[in-house]
C-alpha cells in the first residue's frame, strides 16, 4: 500500500513539473541557438531586407504593367457607373526588424533624429501588404479596390523583453467589378 | 444622383447571403433601413512551438509567415461572427466595415470587426 501511495505522489509531482521542464528545455535550446542566429542576422539581414524590397517592387511593377494602372484607390464614392458586383477584400502581413536592426536602432536612438532603419523595415512591410491586397483583388476577380485603409498594430507587448518585435500591417478595401 | 446596375454578389458572399463592404454606400444599391452596429471578435493564441519558431525567425527579421496565417484565419472567423450577427437581424448587407486589432497579452491577439447592418435593395 505504501508503494502505491508513493508512486501516486511521484506521478502527481511529475505531472506538475512537466510544463516547467519543457519551458526550461525551450529556454536552454534558445540560449544555445540565439548567438548563432544573431551572427547570421548581422551578416545577412540587411541583404534579406533589400531582397524583400526588390521582390515586392518587381511584383508591383509587373502587375501595374499588366493592368495598365494601379487598382487601389482611397476614395469612397465617385464610382464609375456600371458596377455589377462588390465585396470586401483584405490582406495582412506580420513584419519585423531583425535583432541586428534593433541594435542599430538603439544606437540611433542615443543620437536622436530619424531612425532610417526602422522606416525602411516598416515601409517594406507596408509595400508588401499593399501588393498582397492588389494580388488578392486580382485573384478574386475585382477590377478595382476603392476606399483602401491601412492599419498597423503592434504584435509584441512592451511588458516582456523576450517577446516578438513585429508589427501587423493590414490593408483592406472594397473590391468592385465593372461590366 | 447616379444610376447603377444592381449590385451582384460573388460566390462566397452568396453562400453567406450578406454583402460586406467598407464603403459608406453600396455602389448600385439603395440603403432603405439601418439595423444598428454589428460586430464580431475572436481572441487567438499562438501555440508554444509556433512562438519558439517565430521567435527564432524574428532574430533574422522579415515576415513571420505563421503569424500572418494565424491572423488571416482569425480575421475570417471574426468576419463570420459579424455576418452571423447581421443575419440574426435579417440584414442584407453590412456597410462601413472597420477592423481593429489589439494584443491582450504577448501571446494572444484580439481581432475585431464591426460595421453597420443595413437593408439594401
Amino acid at each position: 500500500m505504501a508503494d502505491v501511495g508513493g508512486l501516486l505522489v511521484l506521478g502527481i509531482i511529475l505531472v506538475i513539473l512537466i510544463p516547467f521542464l519543457l519551458l526550461a528545455l525551450i529556454g536552454i535550446s534558445f540560449a544555445i541557438v540565439y548567438p548563432v542566429m544573431l551572427l547570421w542576422a548581422v551578416l545577412f539581414s540587411g541583404k534579406k531586407l533589400d531582397k524583400q524590397i526588390a521582390n515586392t517592387a518587381s511584383r508591383e511593377a509587373s502587375l501595374r504593367e499588366s493592368l495598365g494602372r494601379d487598382p487601389l484607390t482611397t476614395i469612397d464614392g465617385g464610382y464609375r457607373s456600371g458596377i455589377t458586383s462588390c465585396g470586401v477584400v483584405w490582406a495582412g502581413v506580420v513584419f519585423g526588424p531583425s535583432h541586428w536592426h534593433l541594435l542599430i536602432g538603439l544606437y540611433n536612438n542615443l543620437i536622436g533624429g530619424s531612425i532610417d532603419i526602422f522606416q525602411k523595415v516598416l515601409s517594406a512591410g507596408r509595400a508588401e501588404a499593399m501588393q498582397r491586397l492588389r494580388e488578392s483583388a486580382v485573384t478574386n476577380g475585382w477590377d478595382d479596390v476603392i476606399n483602401v485603409r491601412i492599419d498597423t498594430s503592434d504584435m509584441g507587448s512592451k511588458a516582456s523583453k523576450n517577446s516578438v518585435k513585429a508589427v501587423e500591417i493590414f490593408a483592406y478595401g472594397t473590391g468592385v467589378k465593372y461590366d | 444622383m447616379n444610376i447603377y446596375y444592381s449590385c451582384g454578389r460573388n460566390m462566397e458572399q452568396m453562400v453567406q447571403g450578406i454583402l460586406v463592404v467598407n464603403t459608406e454606400t453600396i455602389p448600385g444599391m439603395m440603403i432603405t433601413e439601418t439595423l444598428g452596429v454589428v460586430s464580431g471578435s475572436t481572441v487567438r493564441a499562438k501555440n508554444v512551438m509556433r512562438d519558439l519558431t517565430q521567435g527564432l525567425r524574428n532574430i533574422v527579421g522579415g515576415e513571420l509567415v505563421k503569424y500572418t496565417e494565424l491572423l488571416e484565419e482569425s480575421r475570417q472567423e471574426a468576419i463570420g461572427r459579424m455576418v452571423a450577427d447581421a443575419m440574426s437581424r435579417e440584414a442584407t448587407a453590412i456597410v462601413n466595415v472597420r477592423f481593429a486589432t489589439s494584443a491582450i497579452t504577448a501571446s494572444a491577439a484580439e481581432l475585431f470587426a464591426y460595421g453597420t447592418a443595413v437593408k439594401a435593395e
